[in-house]
């Protein structure tokens, strides 16, 4: 039996001084895949504004607002209803010969196929030093080496809100040991990808009713590529491997090609921005 | 306005001498250079012989005179251009001399061929990045070279432009070197300007010198914004019967907006900024004051990074917000596409031979200059050992800038260019000095004809079933004396470039 799902996602945005031209684009929508689907949404603005469905560069929908009228505030609720089939992340078999998963990491058409998974953003570049904390364990697989990798980072990295922000790069968070979902997320990318998993970050929604770590915002986790198996998700916040509780919305090289908004917007003065999500599911 | 030389009131005969020209009377060659007009016995080349015999019965003064005359023209018709990186910026002409260049069929032939075949190549090797990666499979180009390129653009993987054309529009920059051959120095298929400069230089020429543009059968270079104009309507989305094409500027500001309100204008089309366009529902728009317009080409002279803030810079006001879903959603045609920029690395120009064998199976009609990869060890090393004989190059940069070349430079000045070699091996390329054909040009200063190296930039429009180039060219002149770059954004000037029928 699938789950019901049902989303709410608001954000506020205030400005000081009038804004008289303002575009934003949400990323926000769960996606469909084999295991989400029949995703219905509504979404509404406190200007009324038109809202227009698109879909960006790297094949996600999105809404887009462009209000036609001045305001100091503006206002946004979407809600997002799907159904969602149980998740058995270790519903696969590792081949006993574990060397053939190994070599085709090395070959180059793999290479070329996962190139953009397995590239250095600057959300996902380490150090020298830095790319020495995990190394893969080539006597054991390559999903029991991104298992132990899930492990290592939720251990080692204090999920503490505050401490970093969007912008935050690796450097600081290992120095800090201390971050957010956004900033585990790639730290596992980038140490899987020194190793020459692909790996992609994964931006969505968590189901926290069960205790899971993250704030009442966005959640972030990565999928690797783990040859002869597939793209598997791991959330290091929480030590587990992505299940019915994580809801995709979109995935990419980092949190760059994944920001949930997008604003251009044209206005002097400051201004501030708050967002809540709720997620509630029933069988 | 403008004055033919017969009516210049001087009287020929008595400055005419029996064996030198008056107005070449003082030109000095240098033996080891190739020299456009005089062969290596000091005759005069055949294509300039009838030039050179009507210029020669006139005096110094007499071409002075109209040379002014030319140049103030350009001025009271604002074709001018901006340098950056100057701390005043101001507008100046492009230095231009009435002396043109000329360019024999049998030499234009082999120039033409070998764009259109550098164009084409260029053309198969973006489809082939963009979706089967067929050339990094087979290992002819090194996979980093693409993937460490900051001109590859994800959002394109997959992506079928109208007519599987990428560079629509291309420049590519050749030179003759000592040995009498041609070789291209880049290919320029992001925003290659200069095109407006090949029709200005024509039209004043033949203003102030009809009676000698006269006596030649030279191409026309005028039918250029037809050509380009009918490639980009060919180019139109589908289901589109008539498409609106517009030009889109980054604004009056940019060094080449002369060029894009030109391009405009003779095209018979809007030019427009970021601003005057919008996107609804995935279509583009522009505002006019009858209310919006659908547009479905735009021959854009933005850079990729700045065409729309949604998905690409943020930062930019340049652009048009949703420009690129509406894109690739098929609702309109970007020329150049976006992306192409990655085949104008200058790192992938050291393929070119290999990438033309390779889609084409043919030999490279143009020859390509060798090029050390500074990102291999060895290469490297002989690079930072051979400085004061090689040009080095920054791979990502356009225009003549960041270029170093090293018999120029001073110890201490080859001690930061190692250095920053050393920083960022991948960044550049180095090549030996290559010594571009020198061809007389007027020079304000000592007010005489004296040798300049040239170049020439071919402009070839690509489309699905034709292509076109533009007979003529950009031939562009390094004004300082012993200088090799010849950028008009590095102080070059240009000249009208014939190219004769027979």
């Amino acid at each position: 039996m699938p789950r019901e799902f049902e989303i709410t996602y608001n954000a506020e945005n205030i400005y000081d001084d009038w804004v008289h031209d303002a575009h934003w684009q949400f990323l926000i929508i769960p996606v469909e895949n084999e295991s989400q689907y029949e995703v219905e949404f509504e979404f509404e603005n406190s200007l009324y504004a038109h809202t227009e469905e698109s879909i960006n560069g790297y094949g996600f929908k999105t809404l887009r607002i462009h209000p036609k009228k001045k305001f100091k505030k503006i206002t946004f609720e979407a809600k997002f209803k799907f159904k969602k089939e149980e998740v058995d992340p270790y519903n696969f078999n590792i081949n006993p010969d574990i060397s053939t998963a190994y070599n085709e990491l090395q070959s180059l058409d793999f290479k070329i196929t996962h190139e953009r998974y397995l590239r250095f953003t600057s959300y996902t570049t380490l150090d020298s030093a830095q790319q020495q904390l995990f190394k893969f364990n080539t006597s054991i697989s390559i999903f029991d080496n991104l298992e132990a990798l899930n492990h290592w980072i939720f251990e080692y990295i204090k999920f503490t809100t505050g401490v970093t922000e969007v912008g935050t790069l690796l450097k600081d968070v290992i120095s800090k040991k201390k971050g957010v979902c956004q900033d585990f997320a790639h730290l596992f990318s980038a140490l899987a990808r020194i190793n020459g998993v692909p790996t992609r970050y994964v931006s969505g929604y968590l189901d926290q009713e069960s205790g899971y770590m993250g704030d009442s915002q966005m959640h972030a986790w990565t999928e690797a590529f783990v040859p002869e198996i597939g793209w598997k998700g791991f959330d290091p916040t929480n030590n587990i491997l992505a299940n019915t509780n994580h809801i995709k919305v979109c995935h990419g090289k980092d949190y760059n090609d994944c920001s949930p908004l997008k604003g251009i917007i044209h206005s002097h003065g400051k201004h501030k921005t708050a967002h809540s999500v709720t997620v509630e599911s029933h069988q | 306005m403008f004055i033919a030389f017969y009516h210049v009131p001087f009287n020929k005969r008595k400055y005419m001498t029996n064996i030198e020209n008056q107005i070449f009377s003082s030109y000095q060659r240098n033996p080891d250079l190739y020299d456009e007009i005089y062969d290596k016995n000091g005759k005069i080349k055949e294509v300039y012989q009838k030039l050179f015999n009507l210029y020669g019965e006139h005096s110094i003064i007499d071409y002075v005179s109209l040379n002014n005359k030319a140049k103030s023209s350009f001025f009271n018709q604002g074709i001018t251009f901006q340098v950056y990186g100057d701390n005043n910026v101001q507008e100046k002409i492009f230095p231009f001399d009435l002396f043109p260049r000329i360019i024999a069929p049998v030499e234009w032939d082999i120039i033409e061929r070998g764009s259109i075949q550098r164009s084409k190549a260029l053309n198969l090797f973006l489809w082939d990045i963009y979706h089967d990666k067929k050339i990094l499979k087979d290992k002819v180009v090194p996979i980093d070279l693409i993937t460490s390129s900051a001109n590859y653009l994800d959002q394109m993987n997959g992506v079928n432009p109208p007519g599987g054309i990428y560079n629509h529009i291309s420049g590519t920059d050749v030179i003759k070197h000592n040995d009498g051959k041609y070789y291209v120095l880049e290919d320029n298929i992001r925003c290659p300007s200069g095109v407006s400069y090949v029709i200005c230089n024509r039209t004043a020429l033949k203003k102030a010198l009809f009676g000698v543009f006269n006596h030649y059968q030279t191409h026309t270079v005028t039918n250029y914004a037809e050509n380009l104009l009918e490639l980009l309507e060919s180019a139109k989305p589908k289901g589109v019967d008539i498409p609106n094409v517009v030009v889109i500027t980054p604004g009056m500001y940019n060094s080449a907006f002369y060029e894009h309100s030109y391009l405009a204008k003779t095209m018979g089309v809007e030019l427009v900024e970021g601003r005057d366009l919008f996107v609804e529902n995935d279509f583009v728009y522009m505002k006019t004051i009858k209310g919006p317009e659908r547009v479905d080409v735009i021959y854009r002279r933005i850079d990729d990074q700045f065409i729309d803030p949604l998905e690409f810079n943020p930062d930019s006001v340049l652009g048009v917000p949703g420009l690129f879903a509406a894109y690739k959603k098929g609702n309109v045609t970007l020329a150049n596409a976006p992306g192409t920029g990655v085949a104008d690395d200058k790192a992938v120009y050291t393929y070119m031979p290999q990438i033309i064998k390779y889609y084409l199976d043919e030999e490279p009609i143009l020859n390509n200059v060798h090029t050390y990869h500074c990102s291999r060890p060895d290469e490297l090393k002989y690079v930072l050992e051979h400085i004061h004989e090689l040009v080095i190059k920054p791979v990502d940069e356009a225009g003549g800038y960041g270029i170093s070349i090293g018999n120029k430079l001073t110890k201490a000045e080859i001690e930061k260019v190692k250095a920053e070699v050393k920083a960022s091996p991948r960044k550049y390329v180095a090549q030996p000095i290559m010594s571009l054909s020198v061809h007389p040009t007027y020079i304000d200063d000592t007010e005489s004809f004296e040798q300049r190296h040239v170049d020439l930039r071919t402009f070839t429009v690509l489309g699905k079933d034709k292509e076109f180039v533009l007979k003529g060219g950009l031939t562009r002149v390094a004004l300082k004396r012993g200088n090799l770059i010849v950028n008009s954004s590095q102080g070059g000037g240009s000249k009208d470039t014939w190219v004769l029928k027979k």
